[in-house]
């Protein structure tokens, strides 16, 4: 079974860039003011959803 | 489109490069993801009184409050008070960050540069593995730029950098994550900048108060990201507003986000690419402040950039006299903060009261190490042998 990808709530992201800067895959990006998870790079490797200061990174439902 | 320099950002590092490079006669274009300069602001908005000293600030309006110093809390609420002198670099003023960097920006359109909004920029526009300017989506439009420098002021999450060859990815522990509310109706009538310590109150960081009027604060905290879960940063931050009374009442008109790099610098300059402020990780990694050093680096970089585009050199000697400039200038005491962010992680809360008590009556106009150590030394003798390496670090 596949690990579950990071995925990054919009209505919750205020665009701070931690999640892009501590990402080891470089998979996350900013897309029109909001971080946006490739999950074609995603290791699910979590460090993102812990970083993230308000929570806005969840993990997706398969 | 060709350009003698495009800078990637338009934060003080941009804005700061392209003024001193248009000054010295660069064609310099500013891309600007964002639609309006300095918005949203990304700060907890502190900075030091220095910044007057580069006169490229007109006018008053960026500025909210001018600081008398800074109040230090431990873990037990002990305060040690510092005048401005010794307040650290960052508590001069508390700033409206967003009208400072419009002003930045509107100092470096008047001497010449140009600016973009609303343009991403997408990759290098590289000819035989060379660097040769942006590729851009500039609103729905694909655009490639030429020029013969490339900046990348994009940042805490720069990607300028990593497009580049250059390792900018942060490991957890190097950095802080941050979120602050702008609290109004507060009773905090106050001119100092408030640090509150504790592993309880912020693990690996701080709360802090910067007043920004009469009854107007930035209530703001760091952690470190190593030792963050999600959402916790937030959590925190509510728990520390709940518990003050003269904070509780009062109502947010802003909450942001904000990620800060408390890393050692990184290399700077690759080929005919530099990265400047928080691209190149130019924050002290005690206080998380980076105005003042990206400022000073982005005054170093536009300089040299003038000077390779008068001389049309663009190779790595021409630019790297920017990486000198700015090591010589602070990289010795980012990487000597950097060293003592490390030893007080593994402080215990204990040992920092221990520390605050002994200089809680401690005059700091009379500032010297060797004063420090007797006033430690005479009210706690153990904090000598836990100090033992942060003043291996002050004689190094």
């Amino acid at each position: 079974m596949a690990k579950p990808k990071a995925f990054v709530r919009k209505e919750k992201c205020l665009a701070c860039g931690g999640c892009i800067s501590v990402c080891p895959q470089d998979a996350i990006l900013m897309v029109t003011s909001k971080a946006l998870v490739n999950k074609k790079y995603c290791n699910s490797c979590s460090i993102c959803a812990k970083t993230c200061p308000i929570g806005a990174i969840e993990w997706e439902e398969k | 489109m060709n350009y003698d320099v495009v800078v990637v950002g338009s934060g003080p590092a941009g804005s700061v490069t392209a003024r001193f490079a248009a000054e010295a006669g660069a064609k310099v274009l500013i891309v600007e993801r964002r639609a309006e300069v300095g918005v949203p602001v990304l700060c907890g908005e502190g900075i030091s009184q220095k910044v007057d000293n580069f006169k490229i600030l007109e006018g008053k309006r960026w500025i909210a409050t001018k600081m008398e110093g800074a109040r230090i809390f431990s873990p037990n609420g002990t305060k040690i008070t510092l005048s401005t002198e010794f307040a650290g670099s960052e508590t001069g003023y508390v700033v409206y960050r967003d009208i400072f960097d419009q002003e930045l920006a509107r100092g470096a359109v008047k001497k010449g540069a140009e600016i973009m909004l609303n343009t991403c920029m997408v990759d290098l526009l590289k000819k035989d593995e060379k660097i040769k300017g942006v590729k851009v989506q500039h609103f729905d439009e694909k655009l490639e730029i030429e020029a013969d420098v490339v900046v990348g002021a994009d940042g805490v999450e720069s990607r300028v950098g990593k497009w580049a060859g250059i390792q900018t990815t942060l490991k957890p522990h190097d950095l802080e994550t941050c979120v602050q509310y702008t609290l109004t109706n507060i009773e905090w009538d106050s001119l100092y900048c408030d640090f509150f310590l504790g592993k309880h109150v912020a693990p690996g960081g701080y709360v802090w108060v910067f007043p920004k009027g009469k009854d107007v604060a930035n209530v703001g905290i760091g952690i470190l990201a190593s030792l963050s879960k999600s959402g916790k940063a937030a959590q925190l931050l509510d728990k520390f507003i709940a518990t003050r009374p003269e904070l509780k009442k009062g109502e947010p008109i802003r909450v942001i986000t904000g990620a800060d790099p408390v890393a050692e610098p990184i290399q700077s300059v690759k080929d005919n690419l530099l990265l400047v402020g928080d691209a190149a990780r130019q924050v002290d990694p005690i206080t998380g402040g980076g105005l003042m050093s990206s400022i000073e680096a982005g005054k170093y970089a536009g300089e040299t950039i003038g000077k390779a585009v008068e001389k049309q050199s663009f190779d790595y000697q021409t630019l790297c006299e920017y990486e000198t400039l700015w090591k010589k200038a602070f990289g010795k005491k980012l990487h000597r903060n950097y060293v003592a962010k490390e030893i007080m992680l593994d402080m215990e809360d204990k040992t920092l009261d221990m520390l605050a008590d002994s200089l809680k009556n401690y005059k700091f106009e009379e500032f010297s190490t060797l004063s420090i150590i007797k006033a430690l030394v005479t009210k706690h003798p153990s904090l000598l042998v836990k100090l033992t390496p942060l003043m291996r670090l002050a004689r190094a």
